[in-house]
């Protein structure tokens, strides 16, 4: 029970109170890209949940059961890109297969992914908070895509409704989605400190 | 000693080199699988039919690059013939891909430029020192006296991807040898002066002026600017004269005597024409040996 307990908390704690777009300012650039409509948005949090659940638990289990035992720390950076970008992949080809609509939509922003801080960002923190298990190391990867997830949806719905609004001309385009963004930031600053 | 740092960095190395291979190959393996399970059939046709386009991405067509144009062509093929810098050729090779024939798909578009007012033409209220660009000078409405003509900062120059159209003495000329009929520098141009028109002669005739400004207020702005008289129209039915502009429907132009008496006619000479092997436009006429206007 202890430990659902400590899991339940780690999730909401990285989805919620240290979410790497609010708090960590990662991943800001597919954040602010591709959250222009939100079916793209979704389909774009879904990808980089996938991605970033994968890597982070092969990153755990590489680390851990690899590169640790073997004294091989140095190699943590080049080994986590690469597991990175063989999940990028996997996941470009998934969605040109499946889903090609989707495919199109997303441009540059697929392979992009691979170099979406969010993910390298997560893989070392996992490293950083020193988790041990490899569930918790699941759970907070998940938890890191959903926040992901949660945050770019909010914004697309934002950024929707933004386009109906009545702008100032000179805060028309980046302007006013900068300072969206920097007030959704200060609207989660709210739960700081809840959890850990 | 130096044979032994190299051995040092050896052993210290290797289990690293190792494990990154390993991990490599395993993803390889790994996508490679993936890749072959997850093949997406490409339509060999549609990769054929890219051959054959220019590759330039242009957007002429109307389709964001010649990949989606080959893809858009493939499933509705009635879009053959929309890609201007192929041309006949292209649209022929397509066919054949799709074992279809084509029609004859008309004349070919080029864009002509109506206005044919250069420098020395022109009236100026003043000298335009802000950002050289035609856009930015039309947001003013003193540019230049003429609010229809010109402006001869080439926005259309640097849409162009061809090098077809340049500006000369303030006014923008198409090269006819070069130009691929992209469209490009009819989208370009802030005051619309550049109209596609379909070439059924290899010079075509036109009006080179764009100014709805009535007679007079033309000419003291203009000297080579339709002033509305419509003795073009009197000449010939295919001239018809609105808002103080005529205009030639290109679709009934044919090169007749009766069309060129029109053309001398023009006391401005704006009707002219313009092709790979067109004419200089001729002067306009003196005041003085200059007809009376009728109206």
């Amino acid at each position: 029970m202890d430990t659902v307990t400590a899991l339940l908390l780690a999730f909401i704690s990285i989805v919620l109170i240290n979410n790497l777009v609010f708090t960590k300012f990662l991943g800001i650039c597919p954040y602010l890209g591709v959250s222009g409509r939100i079916d793209m948005a979704f389909g774009m949090g879904l990808a980089v949940t996938f991605v970033v659940t994968l890597s982070g638990t092969l990153t755990w289990l590489i680390d851990n059961l690899i590169l640790m035992p073997m004294h091989l720390e140095v190699t943590r950076y080049v080994c986590f890109i690469l597991v990175i970008a063989g999940a990028v992949q996997l996941v470009e080809m998934y969605v040109r297969k499946f889903f090609p609509s989707l495919y199109k939509s997303f441009g540059i922003f697929l392979p992009l992914i691979t170099t979406n801080c969010a993910i390298l960002g997560l893989c070392l923190f996992i490293n950083l908070w020193e988790i041990d298990s490899l569930i918790d190391a699941v759970v907070r990867s998940f938890g890191a895509g959903i926040g992901f997830t949660m945050a770019i949806c909010i914004m697309a719905g934002i950024r929707e409704n933004l386009n109906l609004a009545d702008v100032p001309a000179c805060l028309k385009g980046a302007p006013i989605t900068l300072i969206t963004a920097g007030l959704l930031t200060l609207a989660f600053m709210g739960f700081a400190g809840m959890i850990r | 000693m130096i044979l032994g740092d190299v051995f040092q960095l050896w052993n210290c190395s290797w289990p690293a080199g190792l494990t990154m291979l390993g991990l490599g190959g395993g993803f390889a393996v790994v996508l490679l699988i993936a890749s072959e399970k997850l093949k997406v059939e490409v339509d060999p046709k549609v990769e054929q039919i890219h051959e054959v386009l220019p590759n330039l991405d242009c957007g002429g067509c109307g389709f964001a690059g010649c990949g989606q144009y080959a893809e858009a062509v493939m499933t509705s093929p009635e879009l053959i013939g929309r890609c201007a810098p192929g041309g006949p050729e292209t649209s022929g090779r397509i066919a054949s891909i799709l074992n279809l024939q084509v029609s004859d798909s008309g004349p070919y578009h080029r864009p002509i430029v109506r206005c044919r007012a250069h420098i020395a033409d022109k009236s100026f209220y003043a000298e335009y020192q802000g950002i050289p660009t035609c856009t930015a000078a039309n947001a003013l409405t003193n540019a230049q006296a003429c609010k229809f003509g010109c402006l001869g900062f080439g926005d259309c120059t640097s849409a162009c991807r061809f090098d077809a159209l340049h500006i000369v003495d303030g006014l923008a000329i198409v090269d006819y040898e070069k130009c691929t009929g992209c469209t490009a520098c009819s989208k370009s141009c802030p005051r619309n002066l550049i109209e596609m028109v379909p070439f059924r002669y290899e010079n075509m005739m036109t009006v080179a002026c764009s100014s709805k400004e009535t007679g007079k207020t033309t000419r003291s702005m203009c000297k080579v600017g339709c002033i509305g008289c419509g003795l073009c129209a009197k000449q010939t039915d295919i001239f018809s004269v609105e808002d103080n502009l005529a205009r030639l429907d290109y679709g009934r132009y044919e090169a007749t005597e009766e069309t060129e008496v029109a053309a001398q006619k023009c006391p401005t000479g704006v009707i002219v024409l313009r092709g790979p092997s067109a004419p200089e436009p001729r002067e306009p006429r003196k005041k003085a040996e200059e007809k009376p206007v009728s109206t």
